[in-house]
């Protein structure tokens, strides 16, 4: 942000500097122990009196001169060059940190080339003794460069004590220095008997060749052993969280990580075959083969070492995308764009969205993601991200949970332009195509059954019993919910004093037309022994229940119900439509004659949102159902992120159904009890991802209740008014009320989703009253105090104490009605007139009985037949 | 846009500035007279090639067997200028260099194939024939293309005015091309670079360090021809580099600073004397009087620098955050190297004595 940054696409992501990097390290560390390998051969040359030898070193010297002061002295210079023009700020900053050891390095250079001149052209001229110590001292220049690069290059993975004191010596004799030293000394004497294969394997006198190739042999073994504990030792020296990054985390790493440990034996392996004596033109081929085996084995260390120091160019100094760790948190107030002194844009606004977003790919995100090239290309990783919704919630989780990638550094408009410019610019999305369709809503027609206020003796009241019901239909994969919605149902039998019944009846369900084969719509069945370890046959339930059926008396409730019924939302005309209604029929149980007729929805969505973030889109009509893709994506996240092989299993045949590692209450799943909850863990990671939205739009991504999506599940009057929030609080809240009970049960996941998570809706997360899900929810009365018109509209942090506190599962204070049975179920209790296909659809029974879309008793005589002057059910009962 | 906007917060600096422009200005010295003398070298060995007469061809011979020593020793004494360049001013040459990346980085790249173009035609001068002519011409087309690039980067790193060009180039192609003092800047680098080159051979001569079999008069005289015609030359260009300058920065040496219009007088002075005792062929006071020119120019290079940035910045406002144990650190170890490169040395010499004896 300070500097220009060079817009390199194809070749960006660092691709020139490890191009560059790889070969210069190779030659320059042959150019230290190669300084050894003439000295100590020339030695052995004069004891043993061997010209042969002495030829064969004279020869080495000037391949020596030709491969190191040449290509490797100018690569050295070219990493300068290339560092300087990829990452100039950091280069500024190792250039201004450490003058006096690059310049010291540029003397032992001077001494190096001095040496090396001398070396090789006065061999053979100079006295013997004379030539030794100039050999000796070129060693000594050379070793001491790699001294000095050494402890700059370990300061930039583990600066130390550095960082605290900005001390020269703390940052460079820092905490790797001495174990990189050791390692790299190793490797710079191995790397000579690998060349010494090269200049060997071209001599034609071959008993001298195979003596000499063996000694190369020996060159290669001896020294292995210090690299192979010098790299050990640098690995155990090398602080947390680079380690885990290394080792765990990165996605760039592990396969250089592989093939460290391949290509380290086999360059051993390989080495060990020129001591036997080969063919001669085997040999010439050979030992160039060995030279690419170090070079893989090098480059492969290089990448790692570089990928371990990820999000940084200087450990927790210097981000790879040259902004200083201490600016973060005034760029995060004042933005990207305004504190970057190169951006062409300064602001975000409409008409610069793009441009704009422009500028902060190619500062912010550049450094290390090339488009379109070899190296951490941007495209594959983007592919899924079709709206910038997905996109920005990836920026926005960035740096959190995973700590190879920086925190997004900018405004959340910012956010949205670098999003948008990724979708729509780099990932070729068209502007004009909306990742949801705006619905339309549509009254299809819906027929109330009759009632008879003066002959008629029985009202029959039915609801179901989960409000904002989803189900996940990617049941080859994973599911989260089985098909399945709870019916409720009380019958009361009309008077001056009505009586509830519940013997001597019975109570049948029937879903309407188009609905009554759920196994054709999803593939639930085909895999429900691995989800559920049940065996269910197509079409029924969790329960034993199918789309129609008989109810079951639940007496604690005084209630019929059906739970568990596997209703989906597809019609057989292909569409959808997730408020299919049911019939519900009271006969008497003996006679056979029918009591009451009544009708309820109940409420069965797949608009689920994970596609907006996977990717993969919806499956039916263009507006629900999960995708094989979303499902898949959705199972490669959790598997690279908890290390679980959840696609493997899946690819086998064996989805799973999430509650069963993750404890619900919902299904009364115990999981493993050493991970976090399924409401706790999917709510806390993704809120991550999610924070500072305003109103409803987090929860919407996911759940079916986007104002004019297809479903808009919440559709009472309240959401009039309100929206999601002012009961459950922000995702950021709602997710810390989750995961605060986790972290006092000691669920250690907890305090990682939590760390980056700001309370919103109270100062701070002591605040935050922690609960159980399902269990501890908002409650009603929290705002309608006494049962009286809301005092307020905000009844987040006040939880109920149980499950049978819970609206759905309460009773009036006589303990006869359900309050459910009157107001319909939560998210639609009456007036519930938004329903998106039809005003009546979830009035079915106001409509019926009153003639209105009120509460049922808004006219008392519903059931009543003489109007009481009491208010048996709760206060305010009668508005009096 | 104001283009003061552009320039980056500079880098604290661990002990005072003087100490870093001292060591810029010494180090830049040195590296200019080995850069001249590879360049300049290259130039006349190319020359010379096109002659047919034997001594001419010695002459290329001879340049042959210095020209990787040049290269070596321009490379490694660049490092250290290029150093403490980045110090004092690494915020403005680190952005006009990403504005002109595509062609900086070719530069190391190029300049590995020119030293080893020249290592082939120093190692098998005998034996490649006209092949000569290709392998100079090219190893001295990289040089004065690299030349090129570092006058371009030296100008343009002094005018942040036009790093806007940026917003229309972010692909890093841009090069100066309209800069009225680009040219001149260029060829007062190029010319002096022969003429210090010519020099060169003339000390080469003088001192008999010739391996070639050139006859020694022959390289002298030769030598200081090359020497006087290109400094001649070169006072034209100085002139015309001095009037291709923004007034302003024209009037430094002019009048409007003192020193400044000495340094330009001493320069002039230094520059006629320079001629005659060239043409005289006094290979020792050339050397001398060259010396103390190719100082003076420096310190007028210098003022050009300030006076561009005058503007901008001064080196004054750099930020110490003193850290003196790593300068003295450095200290000892540069006089421990000049020992060792003393030591060495004597070591060379006297093994060449036992070698012609």
């Amino acid at each position: 942000m300070n500097y220009p940054v060079w817009d390199l696409t194809t070749f960006g992501g660092g691709f020139l500097i490890a191009f560059v990097a790889v070969i210069h390290v190779l030659v320059s560390h042959f150019a230290v122990g190669g300084g050894l390998f003439l000295v100590l051969l020339e030695i052995k040359a004069y004891r043993d009196n061997n010209d042969g030898l002495l030829n064969y070193v004279k020869k080495h010297s000037k391949f020596f001169l030709l491969l190191t002061m040449v290509f490797g002295g100018l690569t050295g210079v070219g990493i300068w060059w290339t560092i300087a023009l990829l990452n100039p700020a950091a280069t500024s900053s190792l250039i201004h940190t450490f003058v006096f050891g690059w310049a010291a390095e540029w003397v032992f250079f001077l001494t190096e080339i001095i040496a090396l001149f001398i070396y090789f052209y006065t061999f053979g001229k100079m006295e013997r003794k004379q030539h030794l110590i100039i050999g000796w001292l070129y060693f000594f220049s050379a070793w001491m460069s790699l001294f000095l690069i050494n402890g700059i290059i370990g300061y930039m993975l583990t600066p130390g004590a550095w960082i605290e004191n900005h001390n020269f010596w703390s940052g460079f004799f820092n905490p790797t220095f001495w174990p990189s030293l050791v390692f790299r000394t190793g490797l710079s004497l191995t790397l000579c008997g690998v060349f010494g294969f090269v200049t060997a394997a071209f001599l034609k006198e071959e008993k001298l060749r195979q003596n000499i190739m063996r000694t190369c042999a020996l060159w290669v073994a001896a020294p292995f052993t210090l690299m192979v504990a010098g790299g050990w030792w640098y690995f155990i020296a090398i602080p947390e969280p680079a380690k885990t990054i290394i080792l765990e985390k990165s996605p760039e790493i592990a396969n250089y990580l592989q093939l460290l440990t391949w290509a380290m034996p086999i360059l051993f392996i390989a080495s060990m075959v020129m001591i036997i004596r080969l063919p001669n033109s085997f040999q010439r081929v050979f030992c160039f083969v060995i030279v690419g085996i170090a070079l893989i084995y090098f480059g492969a260390f290089e990448f790692i070492r570089e990928g371990g120091r990820r999000p940084f160019i200087i450990y927790d100094h210097m981000y790879s995308n040259q902004v200083y760790v201490d600016d973060v948190a005034d760029i995060q107030k004042s933005g990207f764009l305004a504190a970057s002194k190169w951006t062409q844009h300064k602001t975000v606004t409409d008409d610069n969205l793009l441009e704009a977003g422009r500028d902060l790919f190619k500062f912010q995100c550049s450094a290390c993601h090339s488009v379109g090239g070899l190296l951490n290309d941007i495209e594959p990783l983007i592919t899924k991200y079709d709206n910038p919704f997905g996109m920005d919630a990836k920026l926005n989780g960035l740096g959190k949970l995973n700590h190879y990638m920086p925190n997004f550094m900018g405004t959340r408009d910012e956010r949205w332009a670098l999003a948008s410019y990724i979708v729509f610019e780099l990932n070729g999305i068209d502007k004009q195509t909306l990742a949801n369709l705006p619905v339309e809503a549509k009254e299809l027609p819906v027929e109330i059954p009759p009632f008879d206020k003066e002959k008629d003796e029985y009202v029959l009241l039915a609801w179901n019993n989960l409000g904002m019901h989803c189900i996940s239909d990617s049941d080859p994969f994973w599911i989260l919910l089985p098909p399945a919605n709870d019916i409720y149902a009380q019958l009361v039998k009309r008077g001056d004093s009505p009586e509830i019944i519940t013997e001597g009846v019975e109570i049948s369900y029937q879903v309407e037309d188009g609905f009554e084969y759920p196994e054709k719509h999803v593939r639930f069945w085909e895999f429900a022994d691995k989800l559920l370890g049940a065996n269910l046959a197509p079409g029924v339930g969790v329960s034993g229940l199918k789309v129609s059926g008989t109810m079951g008396l639940d007496e604690d409730h005084r209630a019929f119900t059906a739970p568990f019924i596997p209703v989906v939302p597809y019609p057989e005309d292909g569409s959808f439509n997730p408020y299919p209604i049911f019939t519900i029929t009271a006969k008497d149980k003996e006679t056979g004659e029918v009591l009451m007729t009544t009708k309820t929805v109940a409420p069965t969505s797949t608009e689920m949102g994970c596609k907006n973030c996977h990717g993969g889109g919806w499956r039916i009509a263009g507006v629900a159902g999960f995708t094989d893709k979303t499902s898949l994506d959705v199972l490669e996240a959790h598997d690279k992120n908890s290390g679980t092989n959840l696609v493997e299993r899946a690819t086998n045949g064996e989805p799973m159904l999430c509650q069963s590692c993750h404890a619900d209450p919902i299904l009364g799943t115990k999981g493993n009890p050493e991970l976090l909850s399924f409401p706790a863990a999917i709510h806390g990671w993704h809120a991550n991802f999610l924070t500072d939205r305003e109103g409803m739009e987090t929860c919407v991504a996911c759940h079916p209740s986007r104002p004019d999506g297809p479903t808009q599940c919440f559709r009472s009057h309240h959401s009039e008014f309100m929206d999601c929030t002012n009961c459950h609080g922000t995702m950021e809240d709602h997710s810390l009320s989750l995961l605060k009970k986790e972290h006092e049960a000691g669920k250690k996941g907890a305090a990682r989703l939590m760390e980056n998570l700001k309370a919103r809706a109270v100062d701070s997360v002591a605040d935050i009253n922690p609960r159980t899900p399902w269990h501890n929810e908002p409650d009603c009365l929290t705002c309608h105090e006494e049962f009286e018109m809301g005092s307020s509209m905000d009844a987040f942090n006040t939880w109920t104490e149980g499950a049978d506190d819970l609206f759905r599962n309460r009773h009036d204070q006589m303990e006869a009605m359900m309050c459910a049975a009157c107001h319909s179920s939560q998210h639609a209790v009456y007036p519930a007139t938004l329903n998106k296909f039809g005003a009546n659809r979830d009035s079915i029974q106001p409509m019926q009985y009153q003639g209105n879309d009120r509460p049922i008793g808004n006219d008392c005589t519903v059931c009543h037949t003489v109007q009481p002057d009491f208010e048996g059910h709760h206060p305010n009962s009668l508005r009096l | 846009m104001n283009p003061a906007a552009l320039i980056p917060t500079p880098d604290a600096i661990p002990v005072p500035w003087g100490w870093f422009y001292v060591l810029l200005m010494l180090t830049f010295l040195l590296h200019i007279l080995v850069m001249n003398a590879m360049l300049g070298g290259g130039i006349i060995a190319l020359i010379s090639l096109f002659r047919k007469d034997q001594q001419s061809t010695l002459l290329s011979k001879e340049i042959g067997y210095k020209w990787p020593y040049t290269i070596a020793f321009a490379v490694n004494l660049g490092v250290a200028p290029l150093l403490f360049v980045q110090v004092l001013y690494g915020h403005f040459i680190y952005s006009s260099t990403v504005l002109m990346a595509v062609w900086w980085f070719s530069i190391f790249g190029l300049l590995i194939l020119a030293y080893y173009s020249a290592y082939i035609y120093d190692f098998k001068f005998d034996n490649l024939g006209n092949l000569r002519v290709f392998l100079v011409g090219f190893s001295v087309l990289i040089l004065l293309y690299i030349g090129f690039l570092f006058s371009n980067n030296m100008t343009l790193m002094l005018q942040p005015e036009k790093w806007q060009a940026y917003f229309d180039n972010t692909e890093g192609t841009l090069i100066l091309l309209s800069d009225s003092s680009l040219l001149p800047r260029y060829l007062h680098f190029v010319v002096g670079a022969v003429a210090v080159a010519g020099l060169f051979l003339a000390l080469i001569g003088h001192f008999n360090f010739i391996k070639s079999s050139v006859d020694r008069e022959t390289l002298i005289s030769k030598g200081m021809k090359y020497f006087t015609y290109a400094s001649a030359i070169q006072i034209l260009i100085g002139f015309w580099f001095l009037m291709a300058l923004p007034k302003k920065i024209m009037m430094v040496f002019m009048g409007a600073s003192t020193y400044g219009t000495a340094l330009l007088f001493i320069g002039i002075i230094l520059g006629f004397l320079v001629l005659y005792v060239g043409y005289k062929k006094m290979v020792m006071v050339s050397s001398a009087l060259t010396l103390v020119a190719l100082i003076d120019m420096i310190f007028m290079r210098d003022l050009v620098r300030i006076a561009y940035l005058e503007p901008y910045f001064n080196l004054s406002e750099l930020v110490v955050e003193p850290q003196y144990s790593s300068l003295n650190f450095f200290l000892i170890t540069f006089v421990l190297g000049l020992a060792l490169v003393a030591y060495m040395l004597k070591l060379a010499l006297g093994c060449r004595k036992e070698v012609t004896k």
